[in-house]
């Protein structure tokens, strides 16, 4: 025990003597510093804005983080701690020496383990010290308890330690070599990572196992708090109680702890604690190699005399000077081709590739074809960052490669120039790169083949690879090249390197967002198979060019400093720069004249032409705008009743012009005598009224103006206002891009005409962003029944409906669209004229415009109620989802007008635009579909989730739910449009795919719901008062409808639906002037619009008294059950058939906004089913809603074959959140 | 016997000073010329011998003084010296798996020979010559510490360079390898160049016409092996003595240069015009005893230039 001491005394002393650890100390410290005391730090802060940022949660997420990355630290202390004793040979002379294994060993583990935990503590020092920072966020930060800090750390951080540590402790002890532990702590992480990616890729929703399976514990935090709301992330401890998401968190740390025994009770029983055993093993094949050798060196020996050497010819021309290139670059790249390390960052390489690849086609939950741009981002996305190691060690190995073999000696003095000697290190690292990225491609292309897609874009391999990625890797290779030329350590230089590859992101989000300063970045872009890099190509082409020179400058400042001779003193290198200088300056000012020129075309660019402002600077303008002008919030100000526009479109130039003419009515009571505009994107101009006008006051940058007319505009009155619009697109911009416009595929909309009044839209919604700015929380919306706020729809607020007229032009080549009914086609002056109307039909105040060279799909769909033109606009390459989006739609049609009313309009088209924005949105008859999320849907396997049929279903849903029947602005009345459209495209989906599918995808929703009250940033409402949340509007809504519609009928739904809609639909658009019917001016005041109360007594008029519950469960409250199965057994009876025991557990709760619960009294129906079949096939043999009225309850259910599984609620249609546990296994007695 | 080499001096070093950033000063004011044909250049470890090669050998500069070769400014024109320099260092590693035929025919790029016909040519020839060519398609990392150093004179041959610096050639060699290696040096010895440093006297004595002796920094002789022998004979004196207590009795009186132990006695070294003492016999001067007299004499002289 005393040697015991001895050894763990020694391991602490002399840790706690060297710096590193202290390092390590100070790192841990400052990461949990920053990621309290910055709102931008990791994903705490960055996340969502009511989590405590000192809380156990986000505690717990930091350490886990950490105790991820920090492996490399427990690799590096436990690795070397017993390997210092291999690496010095102190050794031979310790276990000479009667030491026992037990304090050998145990001295260095306790030891090692003592520090690590030290190091780590860190983590629980800088998290206490965020907390007092003066700039953190306080309203993130609740009081500080030493438990908060300490849990985690105990339960997370040091358990990490105890079984990562033993691990490598082990690993380390038992072979003895440095390199297989750091290969196994890459190991470690890459696996890591990659089995997260292939799980999370399977989309599977299991949190038990893969929870407990999880060695790092990223999988197991999300399976425990997947669901938690806020409240509990604030409160609640990750602990050892089996209750706790059903002992996850107990198995994964005991299953882990058992391992970390284990691995010391290896090295226990396997470590030889005898000099032979310890050399024999390490040292044998070196040994038999030298023998070998030997036995050759023995044969006979030549002659004493020594023979004349041939006489050669030297030269030193030119050619010379290459051979010396090709030679020594041939003979650096075989130094690295013959190394095991390369190729198995190689291997890698191609194992993520494969993996990821394979991925490629699975966005969130639908499966698309891998196009190139999405097999790029998955065998790039990874590589990029090998690129970047590889750069980084090998610019290192290569540097120092002559000195650390003691080679240099020879090497310097070889009549051989600095700069071929320079040149071929950096030539043999662009090699290797190439080859990595040679690789990647082949990977992608073989993934592509894989899985069936065979429309091979060399061409953009190509660009991406080779003219996007590769520029930058050389400009980050010379930079690491550099670094290692004036460092004097390669561990340094290391370290700079990662630091600057660090630092960047974490300079950008806190603002620093200027390509100009960030080292070798280039500005955000997206590639689109509609614009391919379309706009994106000359700043990414100037900032590359400006990057690319300045580390070419470097590099020649590098050829200067290196190192040569045995002198490496800053004076005798300083000397030697000084006389290469000469040579050499020429070619370092031609590449800072590119550099500045470059940057200086750049910063014209990004910030002359264009105005340069960060995410901060345009959040400040979002927050200034409401500052002042929310004042007018409730202003009366005359409706938006007639749009004529007449807009020129040119697509080359990223540009549009054009002149609107709207009518506006003052459908109010009273005079009005100021008109106010909102120009949120600054593209209106030269506004004129129809009578005498003065500009009362404008702000900066014309966000905002009040123009008073010298005759107020009396009740009922129209008036008619004209403006210039457009947008000049100039040079390029520092990033942020408008997405709206493009050489192909120009998508915008009415926000780039002037608004009537303040534009609640333009505030911001992000709270923390919001007290950033000093704005107060976002404001409720308005109740049900507020009398003001009832007589504006949801959407546009600044008119009723209008009636809409354009011409619009573009290039010759592309064909442009927006809503109405084609009039007219037509050239002049070289472009193409097209004019739209929707003649008397009201439509909402909310157009678009799309230009792009298009194919067309068309087809007439004759409906009883008429003929429907259905056409889809595409690019020629995506031709996969046409039929669907075909069928989706008359599929849609036809549910849609038997159900609820008759198509208002006769044509319905979808329009592809480019991946820039993600999202496919519906204006009257007209939906713009991104590329990004259908065009190339791919439905394999039956269980598929066909998105884009789906998508084309919901939004075909809208021209019922939002261009028929529209909300007032208060709250709930979002779900009137999006929750009626879910619900609308559910049954389209089910009535082509089937109920069991439709359970299936239900799952996921309610994972999706789940989940999205568990990030709420404000507080959750109920579905029928939904304000901003679209987890509810979407996810909940469609749940609760669907089920619904399920417990009292379908049909009982749609007629309830029906009455609904053929009540309140088109409200307030016969009583106001527009274009065509100047008639009904008398009668032009408002009357409000239909709430969410409406609808919920449409549904309660059709829903059986047992049912009423339900409706007000699903509208009025947030209710959760918590349904288990908790025992099933079957018996067979003499007559052949089998008597199932099934006891289950129903519970009912209520959450408030926050995520408090309380519990609900049961009286609820509840599905109780007995299944049988193969798993995940399973077929009901039984299935009846029973009325539950206790916590417990036990049924006997006799079915007629041989049941396998029973359960409650097997089609999980109420929301629970843990819905895996609703089903058990029939045992058979 | 005689003056040796009789050629016209190649290299010429003057007044070579250098004093390193920790205060060493390596080399005071060290000047030398050097013919065409072997020098030695004696001293023991730490005289400032590596650093006066390193510096002909254009890896390192002076803070003062010149070096030219053949009229070549060796401190300036580097390139021009590189081009016919062979240079073995003291201490040297290999890459990695690079066989030795695939590295010596690498240096013959680097050395200018251009013809692939002469490379193999010259690379196979000193392969043959240094005993290698069994093992030429071995990993130089796999090399024995003799078949490292052979393969070092080796590259040193290349390109028959005007200029060979071979520094501490035969620390760590056994008696055969040393023997062949001398051979070998000798060979090509005779009409370049060639400045041999080592700490090993017989060394110097077996090869090279001219020598020159160095300590701390300092040049304390310069000549040939035979001049410098003629000078101290008939004055150098042995005795034997048995215990260490006499061995320090005799120290105390008489200028020591050396002892040896023979047979568990010291054999004691005087340099004395006449004898020195009773017990003490007249003996052939070696070059070992030029040597340590001259290091003796040198740390005997107070510390002041």
């Amino acid at each position: 025990m005393a040697l015991f001491w001895e050894f763990f005394t020694f391991e602490l002393k002399l840790r706690f003597k060297s710096l590193s650890t202290y390092v390590y100390f100070l790192l841990w410290s400052t990461f949990s510093f920053l990621c309290v005391a910055s709102e931008n730090f990791g994903s705490i802060g960055n996340g969502n804005g009511k989590i405590l940022l000192n809380a156990p949660f986000a505690n717990t997420y930091n350490d886990i983080t950490a105790a991820f990355f920090g492996i490399i630290i427990m690799a590096a202390i436990f690795g070397t701690s017993i390997l210092r004793d291999f690496q010095r040979d102190t050794y031979q002379i310790l276990f000479t020496k009667p030491i026992s294994k037990f304090a050998y060993l145990g001295g260095r583990w306790a030891g090692s383990f003592v520090t690590t935990v030290f190091a780590f503590s860190g983590l629980m020092l800088g998290a206490w010290l965020g907390t007092f920072a003066p700039w953190a966020d306080q309203t993130r930060i609740g009081p500080n308890h030493l438990w908060n800090f300490l849990q985690p750390f105990l339960f997370v951080v040091v358990i990490q330690i105890f079984f990562i540590g033993s691990a490598f402790f082990t690993v380390a002890a038992l072979t003895r070599k440095i390199f297989i532990v750091y290969i196994q702590g890459v190991a470690l992480f890459m696996i890591y990572v990659i089995g997260i990616t292939v799980f999370s890729a399977t989309r599977s929703l299991e949190r038990f196992w893969s929870g407990i399976l999880d060695p790092i514990g990223l999988l197991m935090l999300d399976g425990v708090s997947r669901y938690w709301t806020v409240i509990e992330k604030n409160s609640l401890f990750l602990t050892w109680s089996p209750e706790l998401a059903r002992g996850v968190f107990l198995y994964n740390r005991l299953l882990w702890i058992a391992l970390g025994l284990l691995a010391l009770g290896a090295v226990w029983v396997f470590f030889p604690m005898s000099i032979e055993a310890l050399t024999a093993r390490s040292q044998g094949r070196r040994a038999a190699k030298a023998k070998e050798l030997e036995l050759l060196e023995a044969q006979p020996v030549r002659s004493r005399v020594a023979a004349r050497l041939p006489m050669v010819h030297q030269a030193f021309g030119s050619a010379n000077t290459f051979a010396q290139y090709l030679s020594l670059t041939r003979l650096r790249l075989r130094n690295i081709l013959r190394d095991i390390p390369y190729w198995a960052i190689v291997a890698l390489l191609v194992a993520l590739g494969i993996n990821n690849g394979y991925f490629a086609g699975r966005i969130a939950e639908q499966n698309v074809w891998p196009v190139t741009y999405l097999m790029l981002q998955a065998v790039e996305g990874n590589a990029t960052l090998f690129l970047y190691i590889v750069a980084t060690l090998y610019a290192a190995e290569l540097l120092w490669r002559e000195r650390d073999t003691h080679f240099s000696g020879i090497h310097d003095a070889l009549p051989l120039r600095e700069s071929i000697d320079w040149l071929s290190r950096f030539s043999a690292i662009v090699i290797i790169e190439l080859i990595l990225l040679t690789v990647a491609m082949l990977t992608g292309i073989l993934m592509q083949t894989v899985l069936g897609y065979y429309h091979y874009e060399f061409l953009q391999y190509f660009k991406e690879l080779y003219v996007v990625t590769f520029p930058q890797i050389l400009t980050y290779t010379l930079l690491a090249l550099f670094i290692q030329t004036v460092v004097s350590n390669k561990f340094v230089g290391h370290g700079i390197l990662i630091g600057i590859f660090v630092l960047m992101p974490i300079l950008f989000s806190f603002g620093w967002e200027n390509t100009l300063y960030l080292v070798g970045q280039v500005p955000a872009f997206t590639y689109s198979d509609m614009n391919g890099y379309g706009h994106f190509v000359p700043a990414l082409f100037w900032s590359i060019v400006y990057w690319l020179a300045i580390a070419a400058a470097l590099g020649v400042v590098s050829v200067a400093l290196s190192r040569r001779g045995s002198e490496d003193s800053l004076g005798s290198r300083a000397r030697l720069a000084r006389q290469r200088a000469p040579r050499l300056a020429p070619l370092a000012a031609l590449f800072l004249v590119i550099a500045a020129t470059a940057g200086s075309w750049y910063f014209y660019n990004a910030h002359v032409l264009n105005e340069y402002l960060n995410a901060k600077a345009r959040r400040h303008i979002q927050a200034d705008y409401e500052h002042r002008f929310k004042q007018y919030e409730n202003l009366l100000q005359p409706k938006v009743t007639a749009v004529d526009a007449v807009i020129n479109i040119y697509p080359d130039r990223r540009s549009f012009d054009g002149k609107v003419r709207i009518t506006l009515q003052n459908k109010t009571g009273q005079p009005i005598a100021q008109i106010h505009l909102t120009d949120q994107k600054q593209s209106v101009s030269n506004v004129h009224f129809d009578r005498p006008f003065r500009l009362l006051t404008s702000a900066p940058r014309d966000l905002y103006s009040i123009y008073a007319l010298d005759q107020p505009l009396a009740p009922g009155e129209t008036l008619t206002l004209t403006s210039d619009v457009g947008h000049q697109s100039r040079g390029f911009r520092d990033g942020n891009e408008l997405p709206e416009l493009a050489y192909n595929g120009t998508f915008f909309d009415s926000d780039y005409f002037p608004y009537i009044g303040y534009n609640r839209n333009v505030e911001l919604d992000d709270p923390r962003r919001r007290r950033e700015e000093q704005l107060p929380s976002l404001e409720e919306m308005a109740h049900r029944g507020n009398p003001a706020y009832s007589l504006n729809n949801i959407f546009p607020i600044e008119s009723d409906w209008i009636t809409y007229h354009t011409v619009v032009s573009t290039s010759p080549d592309q064909v442009v669209l927006a809503p109405g009914y084609l009039q007219r086609q037509w050239q002049a002056g070289g472009r193409n004229f097209f004019e739209y109307s929707m003649g008397s039909t009201h439509v909402l105040d909310f157009v678009a415009y799309i230009s792009a060279r298009y194919q067309v799909r068309k087809e007439r769909y004759q409906t009883p109620q008429g003929d429907v033109a259905l056409e889809v606009y595409y690019d020629p390459a995506h031709t996969y989802d046409l039929d669907d989006m075909l069928a989706s739609s008359r599929a849609g049609l036809d549910y849609y007008q038997r159900v609820y009313s008759p198509y208002q309009f006769t044509q319905f088209r979808i329009l592809e635009f480019p991946r820039y924005r993600a999202f496919a949105q519906s204006f009257a008859n007209t939906v713009p579909y991104s590329e990004g999320m259908g065009f190339i849907g791919r439905v394999v396997k039956p269980t598929d989730i066909d998105f884009t049929y789906f998508v084309t279903a919901h939004e075909l849903g809208h021209q019922w739910w939002a261009h028929q029947l529209i909300g007032a602005d208060v709250e709930g009345s979002n779900m009137l449009s999006e929750s009626l459209a879910e619900y609308s495209a559910l049954q389209v989906m089910a009535h082509k795919y089937g109920r069991d599918l439709m359970h299936r995808y239900l799952r996921h929703e309610l994972d999706r719901y789940l989940r999205g009250r568990s990030g709420e940033v404000r507080h959750e409402p109920p579905l029928a008062l939904v304000q901003r949340e679209a987890y509810v509007w979407y996810q909940k809504g469609g749940q609760i409808l669907y089920t619904l519609a399920d417990y009292i009928g379908e049909d009982k739904l749609n007629l309830a639906l029906h009455n609904f809609l053929m009540e309140y639909r088109y409200a307030n658009a016969n009583n106001q002037v527009d274009a065509h019917d100047n008639t009904r001016a008398l009668a032009a005041t408002d009357l409000p619009y239909p709430d969410t109360r409406m609808l919920v007594d449409a549904i309660r008029a059709q829903t059986p008294p047992e049912l009423q519950y339900l409706v007000d469960d699903g509208f009025n409250r947030i209710v959760l059950y918590d349904n288990k199965a908790i025992s099933a057994t079957s018996q067979k009876t003499p007559d052949g058939k089998y008597k199932v025991t099934l006891e289950v557990q129903a519970r009912k709760l209520q959450a408030d906004g926050n995520g408090a619960e309380t519990p609900l009294p049961l009286a609820d129906y509840i599905e109780i089913g007995v299944f049988s079949g193969k798993k995940d096939e399973e077929k009901p043999l039984y299935l009846k809603k029973e009325k539950l009225t206790e916590e417990h309850k036990t049924f006997v259910i006799v079915v007629d074959q041989a049941p396998t599984l029973a359960g409650i609620d097997p089609y999980n249609k109420l929301i629970d959140r843990i819905a895996d546990d609703n089903m058990i296994d029939v045992t058979q007695r | 016997m005689g003056a040796s080499g009789g050629s016209s001096v190649a290299l010429t070093i003057s007044g070579l000073s250098k004093t390193y950033p920790n205060g060493v000063r390596a080399l005071k004011n060290v000047s030398l010329s050097i013919g065409n044909n072997m020098f030695g250049l004696l001293g023991p470890n730490g005289a400032g011998k590596s650093t006066l090669m390193r510096t002909v050998a254009t890896l390192q500069d002076p803070d003062s003084g010149s070096i030219t070769l053949d009229g070549i400014d060796v401190l300036r024109q580097k390139d021009q010296v590189r081009r016919v320099l062979g240079y073995l260092p003291q201490e040297f590693g290999v890459y990695p798996k690079i066989s030795a035929l695939d590295m010596l025919n690498h240096l013959a790029v680097m050395k200018g020979i251009n013809s692939s016909g002469e490379r193999k040519e010259v690379v196979e020839g000193l392969l043959q010559q240094t005993n290698l060519w069994d093992i030429r398609k071995k990993a130089l990392a796999t090399f024995s510490g003799g078949m490292k150093q052979r393969f070092g004179i080796a590259q040193a041959l290349i390109g028959n360079p005007r200029l060979i610096i071979v520094d501490e050639p035969t620390a760590g060699l056994d008696p055969t390898e040393r023997n062949r290696f001398l051979n070998l040096l000798s060979s090509v010895g005779s009409d370049r160049t060639v400045i041999l440093s080592t700490h090993i006297v017989d060394d110097v004595r077996q090869l090279c016409p001219r020598m020159a002796i160095i300590a701390a920094g300092e040049l304390l002789l310069e000549g040939s092996p035979n001049d410098t022998l003629g000078a101290l004979s008939g004055k150098i004196w042995s005795k034997v003595v048995a215990t260490d207590d006499e061995l320090r009795a005799v120290e105390t009186q008489l200028p020591v240069i050396s002892t040896h132990l023979v047979g568990g006695q010291h054999e004691l070294r005087v340099y004395a015009d006449a004898s020195p003492g009773s017990g003490f016999q007249p003996v052939d001067s070696s070059l070992e005893d030029v040597y340590f007299l001259n290091l003796s004499q040198q740390a005997q002289r107070p510390h002041a230039s």
